[in-house]
């Protein structure tokens, strides 16, 4: 009874707990009209992390259900170098320059883009305890101990209309998980997916500022 | 008595010899440049890729023997966006002389460091290349040494391994210095005079938004 109650909380301690918070800036659905596109891009530029690609696809791939997602290093290759961490718009207003200017400006308004929506964050691990020892020899082999690391995702979503030049909304992503291995012979490791969670946040909450496209 | 037999001991040297080699990280840096949305200058230019240039490689023993394999991808590079920034590009290994175009640009590398996670405590695998380009004009006068700087990073992921990174790591800096070779070039003190004086460039037309 007290190992099933053990093997419980340590289970339930490996989920991971999710917190979304959303702005939008009007209560209607943003419109896509039929040959327009959406992207979605990670921020780069800081000098500590780099929000990861993977999350990028995660999140692109939960849209792509609804609608027309341009994968994000096709539409960066297309307009190189100019959404390079060095080159890419902070604000709206360096958007606005961009297309303002004339070979810049067309090439954005070829690839169809009509939302950008930028992620800037990452997950990295926040605490680690505990210890395992693993040793083989002539007889067999095994694990003993119990290690934990907690890791903690931290993600803004901000979505830009190109078409009206304005920020269409936001949705801000904080999740955090602890994952363990128990070494009782064999390791068994129970790992908390906090990328994936929060991948999993952003994706659902973007679909709903989007009006349905896809069917 | 525990003896050793030949034919295990060779096993075990080539067990050995592996795991050692594990710690070396060789990476023939490798990627695709696409072509640079800009403004064709009205110049004609030579791109000088030395076989310096053309052969670069980095090599790195501490903390851990890595070596970078650089100078196909980056002259792959220079080409791409100099062929995209000028009305004409003509490439030789050395400078020409007399120049059948106006400009002449030879880069060379001034310094290449990598930095690994276990170094930083960050969750990335960083490359700086600094370059200095040396602009002569058609005569083989000097018209600027414009020092280009370009960093790239990639994030550490699970059983990926450091060949990868460092590879994504130095494809990012290269894009990043064909970023700065577009928009910092009209700006390089000499050049914006330069490209004034021939009537191909004005100070109130900028070259990039």
């Amino acid at each position: 009874m007290l190992g099933l109650l053990l093997l419980a909380s340590i289970l339930a301690a490996g989920c991971t707990r999710t917190i979304i918070d959303e702005y939008r800036e009007s209560g209607r659905a943003l419109p896509l009209g039929r040959s327009e596109q959406v992207v979605v891009l990670g921020r780069r530029h800081d000098g500590e992390y780099e929000t990861e690609p993977e999350l990028i696809q995660c999140i692109a791939r939960r849209l792509d259900d609804r609608l027309p997602v341009v994968p994000e290093q096709t539409f960066i290759d297309r307009v190189y170098p100019w959404f390079e961490p060095r080159t890419a718009p902070l604000g709206l207003r360096r958007l606005q320059k961009m297309l303002d200017d004339p070979d810049v400006g067309r090439r954005l308004h070829e690839t169809g883009i009509r939302y950008m929506i930028w992620v800037d964050g990452n997950t990295e691990t926040t605490d680690r305890g505990g210890s395992m020892s693993c040793a083989i020899g002539p007889g067999g082999g095994g694990c003993f101990g119990f290690t934990t690391w907690e890791k903690t995702a931290s993600y803004e979503a901000v979505i830009w209309d190109l078409g009206e030049v304005r920020e269409g909304g936001r949705v801000k992503v904080d999740a955090k998980g602890s994952s363990y291995v128990i070494g009782v012979l064999a390791p068994i490791p129970i790992i908390a997916r906090v990328q994936n969670s929060a991948c999993e946040g952003l994706g659902n909450q973007l679909r709903e500022f989007f009006a349905a496209r896809r069917s | 008595m525990f003896r050793i037999r030949p034919r295990r001991s060779f096993r075990i040297l080539l067990a050995l010899a592996a795991l050692l080699a594990g710690c070396a990280t060789h990476v023939e840096v490798a990627g695709d440049f696409p072509t640079p949305v800009t403004r064709r200058l009205p110049v004609s230019a030579t791109l000088v890729l030395e076989p310096a240039f053309r052969a670069y490689l980095l090599e790195v023993s501490e903390p851990n023997p890595v070596s970078l394999a650089l100078g196909d991808s980056q002259a792959d590079l220079f080409r791409t966006v100099a062929g995209a920034m000028f009305r004409e590009l003509q490439v030789s290994d050395q400078v020409p002389d007399p120049a059948a175009t106006d400009l002449i640009l030879v880069p060379r590398v001034a310094e290449v460091q990598i930095a690994t996670p276990t170094e930083t405590q960050l969750q990335i695998f960083e490359v700086w290349i600094s370059y200095r380009v040396q602009l002569l004009d058609k005569s083989g006068e000097v018209i600027a040494e414009w020092p280009l700087a370009a960093y790239g990073k990639t994030p550490s992921r699970m059983l990926e391994s450091a060949g990868d990174a460092f590879n994504q790591a130095s494809i990012m800096a290269l894009r990043d210095a064909g970023a700065a070779m577009i928009t910092g070039f009209t700006r390089t003190p000499g050049v914006s005079d330069w490209l004034s004086r021939r009537g191909a460039w004005s100070p109130a037309e900028p070259a990039a938004p």
